[in-house]
């Protein structure tokens, strides 16, 4: 009973603390406001990252029926050694070096395309938008069939210009460069609608004005549009290069990573440790990296984009 | 510097004509404006000489050049927008030396217009500043100086004012005048705003309905208007229209009021109906024998310089300008007078002027007669 009870100073200042988060002014207003959102960021994002950082200190795989273990920096000391980590960072960091510069010349162009003044504006948006709603797993179904080396799309124009037949999933490089085309088809389209928002919020004006200063349509684009449009190309470039290191669906169903383990990713080897092989501690300490990598690289381009402003 | 001569210009989009026919001679350092309302097609007539839009029919000449099928940057013009279109990622020093850079100007040379133009507007100042961190006169000046280096041939004004505000209009307005006076071009200047186009015209040039209504100095235009469209265009508050029938020499006013004709009675027929125009500042506060208009007050404003009173005429709403100390009130009879020779008579059919036969053009006549 005595430990039930409170001083009465204790329910005074418990009164006060109530009468406080009541009370309808600003600062208690905000918080009130913000909380569900706070709460929401803390469950989906905070929380699964850091029990990622926490379980990637354990040794935990599901395969050896132990108990976790605290292993310290184990997991990443087994990480820097493993080649097939370097090999599928590698292959991830290829693969954004080559899509990211791809799509966005390949999506600029697009945007330019359909910002030209169209008689009819929506087919060509339209279009634009496929391979966007496309889903990755698809996309990457569907280039597994142009690639065929029977049946392909790819070999019979090829085959029709006197060409080679080539077996695209049976050597490293040419695999590798079926997954990266297909990942800039698919991707471009997304960085063509960025571009486009981006083309559009330019005034016709300026074009007019620089047409009576003299400046060609080359000048034009270098002059005013690509300065311009620096600000949408920054977006792109983060959401396409955090969105390639990740790359998944379409190397997975393409070739699932090979022949052997040359064109295994990054987030592949990670879905390998963790869901095959059921080894989460080494697996955490594998998506830790990734997220490390994704931090960084935000990180330089807002630092670019700020310089900008 | 050059003239410029339109022969038959004509834009039509589809099957929509917009400009039908313009005919117009601006010569070489004349200041000349477009004037007109919305939809008048004066922004196209002005957008088919930068050569930002094709020309449809009719041809023109800019000096002695044909240039229907040039390119803008080929015509040797230059153009102030209606939003300034200054480059938003370049100084102003950069936006005002972009035309002459394209064009493979000399760096000295770039650098020494650059600074004389901007000594001329009062922007020196503010070479090195984005056009962001300038007010909106700043934009408009930086707007007129890039114009100013490249030395054209004619310079075009796309209702450059209508983004100030009214203050800032107005000075604007006699800094566009002076720089007029001062390096003597060839402007062709649009406009909504009758105010502008008789503060800076040479000559004026009122559109309707993409055709060319009159074409005239500014005392011209406001003193002969030739149509009823014009007399109300120009002016404000606008010219006051009666109805009213021809009758012994004058023209009596369906109510309240007559006003003679003089010797433009000569030629109207007895019964004949017109329009009688009077502007608001060519009302007399006393009625004259010659000239009585009679109304019930309706609304009163006092503008210090003057007074504006609102009377009704029948059903014809009237507006007269008097003396800042008159303020009849509202609801009574008021009497006004007015200077016969300064009324206009219309056909309410065409909407024309019934011209005053004046000396001059009397002897005109006569030339063309002999």
């Amino acid at each position: 009973m005595s430990e039930v009870m409170q001083s009465p100073a204790g329910i005074e200042s418990r009164r006060r603390d109530w009468a406080s988060l009541m009370d309808p002014s600003d600062r208690t207003l905000a918080i009130w406001l913000l909380a569900p959102t706070v709460v929401l960021l803390l469950l989906i994002i905070v929380y699964p990252v850091g029990r990622l950082v926490f379980t990637s200190f354990y040794n935990l795989s599901l395969t050896s029926g132990l108990p976790a273990q605290y292993v310290g920096f184990e997991n990443f000391e087994l990480m820097l050694e493993d080649p097939v980590f370097w090999d599928a960072l590698w292959n991830t960091v290829l693969i954004t070096i080559i899509t990211v510069p791809g799509a966005l010349l390949v999506g600029l162009g697009l945007a330019l395309l359909a910002n030209l003044p169209f008689r009819h504006r929506w087919p060509v948006r339209l279009a634009l938008l496929v391979p966007w709603a496309l889903p990755l797993a698809f996309v990457g179904l569907i280039f597994a069939w142009f690639f065929h080396s029977q049946y392909g799309v790819v070999n019979d124009v090829l085959a029709r210009f006197g060409g080679p037949r080539i077996i695209w999933f049976n050597s490293p490089q040419w695999a590798f460069t079926a997954i990266c085309l297909a990942i800039i088809w698919k991707t471009s389209s997304f960085v063509g609608l960025i571009l486009l928002a981006g083309l559009q919020t330019i005034p016709r004006s300026l074009y007019e004005a620089a047409d009576v200063d003299g400046a060609g349509r080359l000048r034009q684009f270098f002059e005013i549009t690509l300065p311009l449009l620096r600000p949408a190309i920054v977006v792109a470039l983060i959401f396409r290069t955090i969105t390639a290191l990740q790359t998944f669906d379409i190397p997975y169903t393409m070739t699932r990573g090979g022949p052997g383990t040359t064109t295994a990713t990054l987030a592949m080897y990670i879905h390998q440790n963790t869901v095959s092989f059921l080894d989460l501690g080494y697996g955490s300490a594998l998506a830790v990296a990734m997220f490390v990598l994704s931090m960084g690289v935000t990180v330089i381009y807002l630092r670019i984009m700020g310089r900008g402003h | 510097m050059a003239s410029v001569k339109l022969e038959g210009i004509r834009k039509s989009y589809g099957a929509v004509e917009v400009v039908k026919g313009i005919d117009l001679e601006v010569a070489d350092k004349e200041f000349v404006v477009l004037v007109g309302p919305s939809g008048c097609g004066k922004s196209t007539t002005l957008r088919m000489i930068a050569g930002l839009e094709s020309i449809t029919g009719g041809t023109l000449v800019i000096g002695d050049r044909k240039v229907n099928a040039l390119p803008p940057r080929e015509r040797d013009v230059a153009m102030v927008f209606q939003d300034y279109a200054l480059y938003p990622h370049k100084t102003v020093y950069e936006n005002m030396a972009f035309g002459l850079k394209v064009r493979n100007h000399p760096r000295e040379e770039i650098a020494s217009r650059v600074a004389q133009a901007a000594e001329t507007l009062g922007i020196g100042h503010l070479l090195d500043r984005k056009p962001s961190q300038l007010s909106g006169g700043q934009r408009q000046r930086v707007a007129m100086g890039r114009a100013i280096v490249r030395r054209p041939q004619i310079f075009l004004f796309d209702e450059p004012l209508s983004n100030l505000d009214a203050k800032l209009r107005g000075q604007v307005r006699t800094e566009i005048k002076k720089l007029h006076q001062d390096i003597s071009a060839t402007i062709i200047y649009v406009t909504h705003d009758q105010v502008e186009a008789m503060t800076l015209a040479d000559r004026i040039v009122v559109m309707r309905d993409g055709e060319i209504e009159q074409l005239g100095t500014p005392d011209e235009v406001y003193n002969e208007p030739a149509t009823m469209f014009v007399a109300n265009f120009i002016g404000a508050p606008a010219m006051n229209f009666l109805s009213a029938t021809v009758s012994g020499g004058h023209a009596r006013l369906a109510e309240g009021g007559r006003v003679s004709l003089g010797t433009l009675a000569d030629n109207l027929a007895e019964g004949t109906e017109v329009k009688v125009g009077i502007r608001p500042e060519h009302f007399l506060e006393k009625a004259k024998p010659d000239c009585a208009v009679t109304g019930i007050v309706q609304v009163v404003e006092p503008l210090g310089a003057d007074t504006l009173i609102h009377f009704a005429v029948g059903n014809e709403a009237m507006t007269a300008r008097v003396a800042p100390q008159t303020r009849p009130a509202p609801g009574t009879r008021l009497t006004l007078g007015c200077d016969p020779e300064r009324i206009h008579i219309f056909d309410p059919a065409s909407e024309r002027a019934l011209r005053r036969r004046r000396p001059e053009n009397r002897a005109a006549a006569i030339a063309v007669g002999a």
